[in-house]
């Protein structure tokens, strides 16, 4: 009988973690997408001669996606500082693609 | 710089303080109490001078942080840190419960150390201290079992759920450590090893930091700044006793430092007995006036035969005096409004017949 259970709530676990794992492959697709965005804003900023460190549209983006977070009833301070994150992968994203960019033209 | 908020501020006025603070690349730190919540503000405060912050929407004022340290500091952050060790049940640091950590200065064999784990977590201690790797002052003594000795404390934590502390030398062995630890000592030769207090703040386990013998209290807090500078703040600090002109007891146990800590920082505080006075004997007066000092916690070194011990042999408790000292401790830590986990009766040849 609690054998049965198991066995149910265990399949039910499995199922859970198939869907996770989707989710996961989803946010990914995602933080790709965002990363492609970021390459090409950051040839941008050198086409206009711009530094690639932006303090106050960083500032900007956390501000707002940590209001829209908790208008979701999700922890603002966690996404806070997910997003603090994302944005410096982001950020050395583009250093590197300048980096080789430059490298490229030295050649 | 730490921002203080107006009672009653919204969520929207203090999203606009922190991008203000942000935008000149400072990092924010929101910290919120029962009556106020403050905001810490790290960064090159220079960059902040033409923004005029005290002018905000829910702002009440302004402090610039004066002393060197700043994350660390009790002002950054009025509630008290208190820091978890191991998984599961765990044992807590900073609470209202006072905490034991106790154990032989050095892993010498599996008899030895699960006859101690068993002795200890009778007594009612609630982490296991155990050294894989030891810093001597003579290159020739007895340095540690190393690997051997990890493997040997996650087994007896398996046995006793009794999270393992252990110190970590080397900046190269911060990671082999932290895969058995549950909470990474860095001992008092090793406190201004700022590459090490970097490397240890990486891999996110608590951190037990021990007073340099001639560092001051400020020294301490620098050093431990360098941890949390790495975005990791499970730090405990310890005070072993520092090195004066006195040579009846092997260090001088600076009860003030105590307090002194507690005031300045929101980081628990401990105290090693067994280091301060280097006698067994001293081990109860110094434990009892840390603990009447404020200390959050203690860690005593307990041998099953100090006798034969290979380091520390005069400064480890027996079994017997170890749970004598504990009970003897229990008056004193309930004057000071502090709880201790209850003695349970040792299992009949628990550990001893390996």
């Amino acid at each position: 009988m609690t054998r049965e259970r198991d066995a149910k709530g265990m399949a039910a676990i499995d199922s859970l973690r198939v869907r996770i794992e989707k989710a996961d492959d989803a946010l990914l697709a995602l933080l790709q997408r965002r990363m492609r965005l970021a390459r090409a804003i950051g040839k941008a900023k050198q086409e206009a001669g711009l530094p690639i460190l932006d303090p106050a549209r960083e500032a900007r983006v956390v501000r707002r996606v940590a209001a829209r977070a908790r208008e979701l009833g999700m922890p603002a301070e966690e996404v806070r500082s997910l997003f603090w994150n994302i944005i410096a992968l982001c950020r050395s994203e583009q250093i590197h693609a300048r980096t080789a960019r430059s490298a490229r033209s030295v050649k | 710089m730490i921002i203080v908020t107006r009672p009653g501020i919204t969520e929207i006025q203090l999203d606009a303080i922190r991008e203000a603070v942000e935008r000149a690349g400072f990092q924010t730190h929101l910290s919120r109490g029962e009556h106020r919540t403050i905001l810490g503000c790290i960064g090159d405060e220079r960059m902040l001078s033409e923004v005029p912050l005290a002018t905000l929407p829910g702002v009440e004022s302004v402090i610039p942080i004066l002393k060197p340290y700043r994350q660390v500091a009790r002002d950054f952050r009025a509630e008290a840190t208190i820091v978890t060790v191991g998984e599961g049940v765990g044992a807590s640091i900073g609470g209202n419960a006072l905490a034991v950590i106790a154990g032989p200065c050095s892993v010498e064999g599996r008899d030895m150390l699960f006859e101690s784990a068993h002795v200890v977590k009778a007594a009612g201690a609630t982490l296991l201290r155990g050294g894989a790797y030891k810093p001597r002052s003579s290159p020739y003594a007895f340095r540690g079992l190393g690997e051997e000795a990890l493997m040997l404390l996650t087994e007896v934590r398996e046995e006793t759920g009794l999270p393992i502390v252990t110190e970590v030398m080397d900046t190269r062995q911060v990671e082999l450590v932290a895969a058995h630890a549950d909470m990474l000592q860095i001992g008092a030769r090793n406190m201004q090893n700022f590459a090490l207090l970097s490397a240890v703040g990486e891999v996110r386990r608590p951190v037990l930091l021990k007073r340099g013998l001639s560092a001051t209290v400020e020294e301490l807090l620098l050093a431990a700044e360098y941890i949390l500078a790495r975005g990791y703040d499970h730090v405990i600090l310890c005070e072993r006793g520092i090195r004066t002109f006195e040579t009846a007891t092997r260090n001088t146990l600076d009860v003030s430092a105590v307090p002194v800590l507690k005031r300045e920082t929101h980081l628990p505080v401990i105290v090693d007995p067994s280091h301060a006075g280097g006698k067994a004997w001293l081990v109860a007066p110094l434990s009892f006036a840390a603990v009447a000092a404020g200390a959050d916690g203690l860690i005593i070194e307990v041998h099953p035969k100090p006798s034969e011990a290979k380091s520390d042999a005069e400064q480890s408790l027996t079994p017997t005096d170890f749970n004598d000292v504990m009970a003897r401790l229990r008056p004193f830590a309930a004057a000071a409004g502090r709880t201790m986990a209850a003695a349970t009766p040792l299992m009949a040849g628990a550990g001893a017949t390996r």
